[in-house]
């Protein structure tokens, strides 16, 4: 049954796939560590894996769940610090790609891992930032990966911890963000997402195998345009499924396979 | 003016009670399941420090049980978190209840503050944060969290300033120390070369004592030089639960109980400090309880990684 696949593990190979060969990217804890190890291992064999902690271009080890997980400091090219990580290649405007989990998305991809509520008397209180605002910050392109629920996707975020397009599509340049335009991508087990750099807000890009775009709204809390030519997924190849289950994954931290 | 040179070399107690007051704003090693240094916040809440504010990036398992044990009033950071195990529950708890105040910046952030501190600089400019709640909410009560510019060299151009940070006392838990406060620390660094070097006092507990030989005769290996660092704590294990990159894993199934109990709080949680910090005279007895099973199970697991 190689081509019984669960759509979390189509989520992670799609999201691999936007990662190029020879890009520095700054991977965020969670589900990116899985992707970018993926990618690692698949087309993009020189990129650039870069950890806040201080890793640069470690060979990592399945499966990293920390950013202090000695699983991302294997063989790297030099183990610094976060300054160096996070200022001297992020900010510094070096990192081609960064790539995040996220807790709430809306409608111009701004993303809130901070609190539910008022942030002065929460409903429920996240851990924070973390190294997510400063990857949404500066990083040319930005990849979101994140299970499909319509509570993580409400049309405006209760809190803006990490920058999306803001509320426009000049939002990033008027605040003054290095990287005023990137490319923003987000990865569900229902659909990809994109920025349409026209209108700063998110739209439907291309459907998971078997998903409607109707099922894709019914799970948004935000009316969602579909892309002028919606597309499918393409599905995983056999060897995609045999490195996530044996080389990325094996011991199934981030994904279970098909039910 | 620097710190002396002579042995610094001192018990985890007589550290704790020589340079961290109450009110103190204390500087937090680690990250997340690595490197936290738990045995000197174990002797922070054995003696009952007071009225604390803890400052760092990611906030972690160290932070949460002085938290958990009502020491804290502030904490400045970027996560409260030990990622895969768990929001810092006893911190989340405090916050919703309104017991702490809690001034959030990126973890960047909070580095870029230290880095200001540790070179003697008022702020450092830093173009995160732009555009974001975390500019637009200030929970701050000690004055301006950050300040806006124009580029002066590009008008029109927002950047932001934050301000530097300079904890009393920071404690950090590295792989080698000599008895002078020559720290070595290997792997990851996190915030801390910043961070030692902004503060007032700095606490340094260790796996291995090594001899001031060694240092000189590998000084490009030297992270933090004696001249910022005041205590020297000889301490294996000195991070446990939290890992030390080439000594040992963290322990997967001490955080999970450790998550549960604070998650639950209450009496469970009264529990777990009373048998892991408060009945314990020492650390030692601490990893006593943890047994040398457990323990060379960590050390055979990180051996397999480095």
């Amino acid at each position: 049954m190689a081509n019984d696949y669960a759509l979390d593990e189509l989520m992670v190979v799609e999201a691999a796939r936007h990662i190029d060969d020879g890009d520095i990217v700054l991977v965020g804890t969670g589900l990116p560590f899985a992707a970018s190890l993926f990618a690692q291992k698949s087309g993009a064999p020189h990129m650039c894996y870069v950890v806040e902690t201080g890793p640069i271009s470690p060979e990592v080890i399945p499966t990293p769940i920390s950013v202090s997980d000695a699983r991302v400091m294997y063989r790297a090219a030099r183990l610094g610090s976060l300054v160096e990580s996070l200022g001297g290649v992020l900010q510094r405007g070096m990192a081609d790609v960064a790539f995040l989990g996220g807790a709430q998305i809306d409608q111009f991809a701004n993303v809130n891992s901070t609190v539910i509520g008022d942030y002065d008397s929460p409903k429920v209180r996240f851990p924070g930032s973390g190294g997510a605002n400063d990857l949404a910050s500066h990083a040319r392109k930005i990849l979101i990966i994140t299970r499909h629920e319509k509570r993580r996707f409400p049309a405006h975020c209760d809190y803006i911890t990490s920058p999306g397009y803001i509320d426009r599509p000049d939002g990033r340049a008027k605040a003054g963000l290095p990287s005023a335009y990137p490319d923003i991508f987000v990865f569900t087990d229902l659909a990809v997402l994109a920025i349409d750099k026209s209108t700063g807000r998110l739209r439907v890009e291309k459907l998971m195998p078997g998903v409607s775009i109707e099922q894709v709204q019914e799970n948004t809390g935000f009316e969602l345009s579909p892309a002028p030519e919606v597309i499918g997924v393409d599905p995983p190849t056999p060897e995609d499924l045999r490195l996530l289950r044996e080389e990325v994954d094996p011991n199934g931290v981030y994904l279970r396979g098909p039910e | 003016m620097g710190k002396q040179y002579g042995s610094k070399l001192m018990s985890v107690s007589e550290a704790v009670s020589r340079f961290v007051p109450d009110g103190a704003t204390i500087g937090m090693g680690g990250q997340s399941i690595g490197r936290c240094s738990m045995a000197i916040a174990h002797e922070i809440v054995r003696q009952g420090k007071r009225d604390l504010t803890l400052v760092g990036c990611n906030l972690s398992l160290s932070m949460d049980i002085m938290v958990g044990a009502g020491l804290v009033k502030r904490t400045e950071n970027g996560t409260g978190s030990l990622e895969r195990f768990g929001t810092a529950f006893r911190w989340r708890y405090a916050i919703e209840q309104g017991l702490i105040e809690v001034d959030d910046y990126s973890h960047l952030g909070m580095a870029s503050r230290f880095l200001a501190g540790s070179l003697g600089l008022p702020f450092m400019p830093s173009k995160s944060l732009l555009g974001t709640d975390i500019l637009n909410k200030k929970s701050f009560d000690n004055g301006k969290p950050f300040e806006m510019i124009d580029n002066p060299w590009n008008p029109g151009e927002p950047v932001v300033l934050l301000p530097a940070l300079t904890p009393d006392v920071s404690i950090i838990h590295a792989q080698k120390a000599d008895e002078f406060g020559n720290v070595v620390i290997e792997g990851f660094t996190t915030q801390e070369p910043e961070m030692t070097k902004a503060s007032k006092a700095v606490i340094v507990s260790c796996e291995e004592l090594i001899s001031t030989d060694e240092i000189r005769r590998n000084p490009d290996r030297t992270t933090i030089p004696y001249i910022f660092v005041d205590a020297v704590v000889e301490q294996p294990w000195g991070a446990y639960p939290t890992s030390v990159y080439r000594y040992y894993e963290h322990d997967e199934d001490h955080l999970r109980m450790y998550q549960a109990a604070a998650r639950a709080g209450g009496e469970a949680y009264q529990e777990y400090l009373r048998k892991y910090i408060y009945d314990c005279e020492t650390f030692d007895d601490h990893l006593e309880l943890v047994g040398v099973t457990k323990l060379n199970e960590l050390r055979r697991i990180m051996a397999g990684l480095v």
